[in-house]
């Protein structure tokens, strides 16, 4: 079951369309994040959702009802339930937070009572009961974090949108508040659509990433298969390090590289460019290896080295536990190559 | 919805006050029987006497001009650039000629110089000038630019400081590692910060055409003295207009200049607001100039004549006097100001709300379109609201006689500042503070109640005082529009003027000046509490 359904929704601000025919769609108690760098319109495509912004064209589903269509907003605010944390977390700097918590309860009508329990509920969720008569500004940076999502489950909302939450929060927190928010979002089986430029966050937090690029989602899959399957030459460029060297086709699984003709998957194209992907954990340094090149850099990363091999038409990436001097000439295979079409 | 319907109602309220008179006006003064006409306009562009009005108009703002930057711009120079010693004394006591009305230290130092003048005698002994051109000084096109120099240099001081102290640091930094201060005074701050110095010239230049007080005060026949004249003396309303165009015109085209050049410029180069600090020159002789330089003008500013009142009004029973004689007038005038800056502020935050915080094509257009208002000289105004409202018909002629008429004109002319004030707080506060309350589904009322208005504190209570204090002060549009038994204390003050002994009105303008440097003082204190609450609030609103 969806809980979320975005079909072809397109945004113009301006005279640009920054959200040009996206589409996706959110299983019950599933984390998606949307990946991709910024100005992609990853943030107006959840605003979109939020109904912040009023898409100009396509359809937004919630919980199998029509939140909106094309430019008419069907579904009200209130009627869209959904948390929302921010990037500047927008936590209300002249209420405690208890007062912060509050505010989305006397919305939806609860008594005083009922209030109170579902507040120190989600504030023992969040472990951070005893600050509930506090002020926002006395809180550290995590904590202030901690206590926006507070506020955003505590209406127990059919969705949870995130908007980048971890971009203002130091390195060493980082990792702590990572981990808070998976558990909570686990433990609540929240359904949660997690916006970031951030792949480790998305990495770590997400059942399925959704990569976006110019307006365009150009893959939604597992981190797995994101990563070691990229479905385009920018997801390949976008996450992780990669190779990615320009190869020809010219017959059905079979492709002109600068080292010669291979035979690859072309997935029926049988003419025109592509690019042969690969990561540089799949280049492999060896005595018998099938390619030759000459080391033209090394860069020690801690445990290992990455190497810049050059070849014939610009160099590729590996890693490797020996040493090998600078304009060495080495021999290597490639374990597994994949053809991108850009 | 409501939230539309709110910032529609609050902007058609504006545009009944401030713009309906304005344009109304202009219509009828292009009738004549009945029919289309030019005839008010052909009469005074073919008339030696108004072009010269118009030409006394433009040398009052030009000379004003030059002299309020001579005073102003050095004056920001010192307050941030150097050590000077008790700084924000200094700030301060400069508002002070911009907040009391400007037609205060007029009477002041006309006191000072007219014929009978402490001054002039003093002058007139030791220089070979006589009593009669001393005093024909001050009633003379210069005295009354000198005047009014001294009510508007803080605002170029103002800007100066501001942009000076906005500029990163770096870039003189980098400058002082190779060159003297001199150098870098000249090829990289004052450039940085020309637009803002151009742009606050203009700004004096505007306010000094549509002044009203100094040049009635001093007798100086300009654009706005003259409008009045035709207007109160030969009830000619429509002559009234057609001299108000000139000044409409010229006022309007540099406020747009200013607006669309200037105000883009200095913003363009400022860049961000810096948050590394400014530089200050240490050296011992430039805080030393400073300290002259500054100390003679709070003197000139400040001393000179507040002293020469409190002089003037020689004892106690000069302010019995004047108390029993504006009982009324400071009654109605705490009344009418408080009501005023009331109205003031409630639509002034809904507009500075919709300047600031509704995102719409209008947007941009809206922020300078309201400022440009705030050139329209204070006559104008008066004779506009009078327009629209001396009507028989229901509710116009229930404003036309009552107190509301003058709230309304107070709104007319401060409304733009009023708004204004509340965007730039609207502008510090983000948006998403907002959209977490209606993501959670709460009615745009509750988001005002529960948290727009809150965070707004502030600037809501310091646009209520600042409106307060410049409703106080108002004369010009009030002296034509109070009607009889509602005269504000300016109004009083004018008119007992002309016939009552001089210590009774120096008691009147000192009562005034407390009136309005109360509201400052207030406003100063809060501040001081509000600023370690920002502070505070700061860290939670990245």
């Amino acid at each position: 079951m969806n809980v979320l359904e975005v079909k072809h929704v397109i945004k113009i601000l301006g005279k640009k369309e920054v959200v040009r025919g996206v589409s996706f769609e959110v299983e019950r108690g599933q984390l998606l994040a949307i990946l991709g760098p910024s100005g992609c319109g990853k943030t107006t495509t959840l605003r979109m959702i939020a109904g912040l912004e009023v898409p100009d064209y396509g359809e937004i589903w919630i919980d199998g009802a029509l939140a909106s269509r094309n430019q008419k907003i069907v579904m009200s605010q209130k009627e869209r339930h959904i948390g929302m944390v921010f990037q500047d977390l927008a936590l209300w700097p002249h209420m405690t937070v208890y007062k912060n918590i509050e505010f989305g309860l006397k919305t939806i009508g609860l008594t005083r009572a009922e209030r109170q329990k579902k507040i120190e509920a989600v504030l023992d969720k969040v472990n951070m009961k005893k600050y509930a008569n506090e002020y926002p500004a006395r809180l550290s940076g995590g904590q202030q974090q901690l206590i926006a999502i507070a506020r955003a489950i505590v209406t127990e909302p059919k969705l949870l949108l995130m908007d980048e939450p971890l971009s203002n929060i130091d390195v060493q927190l980082r990792d702590d508040i990572r981990k808070e928010i998976k558990r909570i979002q686990q433990e609540t089986g929240i359904t949660t659509v997690y916006v970031t430029h951030d792949q480790e966050d998305a990495f770590l937090l997400a059942d399925k990433i959704a990569v976006m690029n110019e307006g365009v989602v150009e893959q939604i899959d597992s981190p797995e298969e994101i990563y070691f399957s990229p479905g385009s030459l920018f997801v390949a460029n976008f996450i992780g390090e990669s190779n990615t060297i320009p190869a020809r086709i010219v017959d059905r699984d079979k492709v002109v590289t600068p080292w010669g003709e291979l035979s690859c998957k072309t997935n029926g194209h049988e003419r025109g460019d592509a690019f042969l992907f690969f990561r540089p954990h799949q280049v492999q340094i060896e005595q018998n290896g099938f390619y030759e090149g000459v080391i033209m850099k090394q860069e020690f990363i801690g445990g290992r080295y990455r190497y810049y091999i050059g070849i014939p038409q610009g160099e590729i990436k590996c890693y490797n536990q020996k040493i090998y001097r600078i304009g060495e000439l080495v021999r290597f295979s490639i374990k597994e190559a994949k053809l991108l079409f850009s | 919805m409501q939230k539309k319907l709110t910032l529609g109602f609050f902007f058609a309220l504006f545009l009944f006050t401030t713009f309906l008179p304005i344009v109304w006006m202009f219509g009828s003064s292009l009738s004549e029987d009945g029919g289309f006409s030019f005839v008010y306009y052909r009469d005074i562009f073919l008339t030696q006497r108004y072009v010269r009005v118009i030409l006394n108009s433009l040398i009052l703002a030009t000379i004003t001009t030059a002299l309020s930057s001579l005073a102003g711009i050095p004056a920001g120079f010192f307050l941030a650039k150097t050590n000077l010693p008790l700084k924000n004394v200094f700030k301060i006591c400069f508002l002070i000629p911009f907040i009391i009305p400007s037609y205060i230290v007029g009477i002041a130092w006309a006191n000072l110089l007219g014929r009978t003048g402490f001054l002039n005698t003093l002058l007139s002994h030791y220089t070979p000038l006589s009593p009669e051109s001393i005093s024909n000084f001050m009633y003379s096109l210069y005295g009354a630019s000198f005047i009014l120099s001294i009510n508007l240099f803080p605002v170029v001081m103002l800007m100066t400081e501001y942009a000076l102290k906005n500029i990163n640091p770096r870039l003189e930094e980098s400058g002082l590692i190779a060159g003297s201060i001199f150098q870098v005074v000249r090829q990289i701050t004052l450039p940085l910060i020309a637009p803002a110095i151009l742009s606050s010239m203009m700004i004096v230049f505007i306010l000094s055409l549509s002044e009203f007080g100094i040049p009635s005060l001093l007798q100086v026949n300009v654009l706005t003295t003259q409008i009045f004249t035709q207007f109160s003396a030969f009830y000619n309303e429509k002559a009234a207009t057609a001299i108000a165009f000139p000044l409409i015109a010229i006022t309007i085209m540099l406020m747009i200049v200013e607006q669309v050049y200037f105000r883009g410029k200095s913003f363009e180069i400022l860049g961000r607001r810096a948050s590394h600090g400014t530089i200050r020159y240490q050296e011992r002789w430039l805080t030393v100039i400073g300290i002259l330089f500054c100390t003679f003008i709070f003197i000139l500013c400040v001393v000179v004549p507040l002293t020469t009142l409190m002089v003037g009004s020689k004892t106690v029973s000069a302010y019995y006097d004047a108390f029993n004689l504006a009982k009324n007038g400071i009654k109605n005038t705490i009344l009418y100001g408080s009501l005023g800056a009331t109205f003031l502020t409630v639509v002034g935050f809904f507009l500075g709300y919709l300047s600031e915080k509704v995102q719409s094509k209008l947007r941009n257009s809206i922020a300078p379109f309201i400022w440009l208002f705030f050139a329209v000289p204070a006559t104008v105004i008066g004779v506009g609201l009078i327009k629209v409202c001396n009507r028989p018909e229901g509710i116009f002629q229930f404003i036309y006689g009552s107190l509301w008429i003058i709230i309304l004109g107070y709104g007319a002319r401060f409304l733009p500042l009023s708004s204004r004030i509340m965007a730039n707080y609207f502008k510090q506060i983000s948006n998403s503070t907002e959209e977490a309350g209606i993501v959670m589904g709460a009615s745009w009322f509750r988001i005002l109640k529960k948290i727009v208005v809150p965070l707004q504190g502030y600037g809501i209570v310091a646009a209520w005082l600042i409106s307060f204090i410049f409703c106080v002060g108002e004369l010009g549009t009030t002296i034509l529009v109070y009607p009889p038994g509602h005269e504000t204390l300016p109004i009083t003050l004018f008119t007992v003027m002309v016939n009552s002994p001089a210590d009774i009105v120096s008691a009147l303008s000192l009562i005034i000046v407390g009136m309005t440097l109360l509201p400052l003082g207030i406003f100063l204190a809060i501040s001081r509490y509000f600023l370690t609450m920002e502070a505070k609030v700061s860290r939670v609103l990245r």
